[in-house]
């Protein structure tokens, strides 16, 4: 069984989402880095090789952290995306691997000749 | 001869519940301990409905404590059932009215799912627990004719509908809102999904201990609605010992557990067939599928039922076989699996380390 949170701290100036799991682990995930890894479909898409990269997320913020069932959180972006159901498991996945992952995004980003910055005129 | 509480609750460590199998001071149940002399009384407080062997329970600790404490005067015990609401996670709206959500479910349909929760609300009604049944099945709802309810419920405020009763029992289901017996409901998942939630949220429950869901087959819609939007206590699996309703079972677990519901166990249904003509008994579906299934996923094996045509034919007279024959074999089957599951309900509401993290917001 997957580890659990024990409690979940949302740092609105900081752009940190802290969770400590019950193996006494406390990750602090950036807001940027929860939204370009979405789970929702319109994000991971529905299977490898059909993510959409998402661009220019420096500055999303988080509205709402909504309870789903007891096994994930839904995160209501400021921009609009609340599709994403993360569960306990993923995000333990996404702070255990948060260098690699990072740096996976930061090299696609490039690759894809994109940028972090929120595009001009954008919902941010 | 005087003797100090902890004297009693020394004595009552060595006692076993033959309901929980834990001793009745590990179990929380003794309470209101009072020494007069060498007169002692106190309350045995159940965490679960047990009016049908309260007598049992009382006879019980009143003998062992007289054996236990020598030179006892009077020992008088008073048992009672008290059902805790199951702790609930922060931020998921409570069902306002109910205490714990329990689903019957099955992964294959046609095993008795229906069937089997109406007897197990009835069961747990009958040892004196207040008790619901949702019926969830919003393609082919059956508790209509399982409890021999008609009509449509009503509404007092306009926005809320007050749940129909019969046997004791407060029901919903989609079956009374509906005219004609033939209409079918054929709707997309959105529609289902809403109607489920008002169905559940809407229907005004007065003060249930346990509202017992009846969901229809599968691992889709509804049953994703049901882990996500609503604190479920706990999962009865219902299954039939053949190898081709057990793999849809466990995929049923399989389902629950992966959005965290707790499994309460495994009830198999249609274990034999005894014939009504010359007892003969007979494994029809194949034997030991629900136990091996139990031991499988370490879920508890929570009794077995026989295919029995007194069953139907008492369910689909909207009379259940608890309510029809309470006396009966069977009913004693049904009630003492409603037992088992009230107690593992009890200790999973006591058990908050699964319970939903914390939620802090701060300006920092």
């Amino acid at each position: 069984m997957s580890e659990q949170p024990t409690e979940i701290k949302l740092h609105q100036q900081s752009r940190l989402l802290e969770i400590t799991f019950s193996d006494d682990v406390c990750y602090k995930l950036p807001f940027e880095y929860l939204r370009v890894y979405s789970p929702s479909a319109d994000v991971s898409g529905h299977g490898p090789g059909q993510e959409v990269l998402q661009i220019g997320k420096r500055n999303v913020g988080i509205t709402e952290l909504v309870p789903v069932g007891s096994y994930a959180l839904q995160i209501n972006f400021d921009d609009g995306h609340d599709t994403g159901l993360y569960t306990w498991e993923y995000l333990y996945k996404l702070g255990k691997n948060q260098a690699e992952l990072w740096q996976d995004y930061l090299d696609r980003l490039a690759a894809a000749g994109a940028s972090r910055e929120p595009l001009p005129g954008s919902k941010k | 001869m005087s003797f100090s509480e902890t004297d009693v609750q020394n004595a009552l460590k060595n006692l076993i519940d033959p309901n929980t199998k834990k001793d009745f001071v590990s179990g929380k149940s003794v309470k209101n301990v009072k020494i007069s002399g060498s007169d002692v009384a106190l309350d045995i407080q159940l965490g679960y409905p047990a009016k049908s062997v309260w007598d049992e329970i009382r006879s019980m600790v009143e003998t062992h404590l007289k054996a236990a404490l020598p030179g006892v005067g009077k020992v008088s015990v008073s048992v009672s059932s008290k059902v805790v609401p199951h702790a609930v996670q922060r931020g998921v709206k409570l069902v306002e009215g109910v205490k714990n959500i329990i689903a019957v479910a099955s992964g294959k349909g046609g095993v008795g799912k229906s069937t089997t929760a109406v007897n197990l609300a009835l069961a747990l009604a009958a040892e004196g627990a207040r008790v619901g049944v949702l019926d969830a099945d919003i393609y082919g709802p059956s508790q209509p004719t399982m409890l021999g309810i008609s009509g449509q419920p009503k509404s007092v405020d306009g926005k809320s509908l007050e749940p129909m009763m019969n046997h004791g029992l407060q029901a919903m289901s989609i079956g009374f809102m509906i005219d004609g017996e033939d209409t079918p409901m054929v709707w997309r998942g959105p529609m289902v999904t809403q109607a489920l939630d008002q169905l559940l949220h809407q229907t005004r429950w007065d003060n249930l201990d346990y509202l017992v869901v009846d969901l229809p087959p599968g691992t889709g819609d509804i049953q994703l609605s049901l882990a996500q939007k609503v604190p479920v206590t706990g999962a009865v699996i219902v299954t039939t010992p053949q190898d081709i309703a057990l793999m849809d079972a466990r995929k049923g677990l399989k389902m629950f557990e992966k959005v965290g519901i707790k499994i309460v166990g495994i009830v198999e249904n249609m274990s034999t067939h005894i014939c009504s003509k010359c007892g003969h008994e007979e494994h029809i579906f194949g034997a030991g599928g629900g136990a091996k299934m139990c031991a499988d996923y370490n879920v508890e094996f929570l009794g077995s039922l026989p295919l029995d045509i007194r069953i139907r034919e008492q369910t689909d007279s909207g009379n259940p076989t608890v309510a029809a024959d309470p006396d009966g074999s069977i009913a004693r089957v049904y009630k003492q699996i409603a037992r088992r599951i009230a107690v593992k309900v009890a200790e999973m509401a006591q058990d908050h380390s699964a319970a939903f993290p914390k939620i802090v917001v701060q300006n920092t």
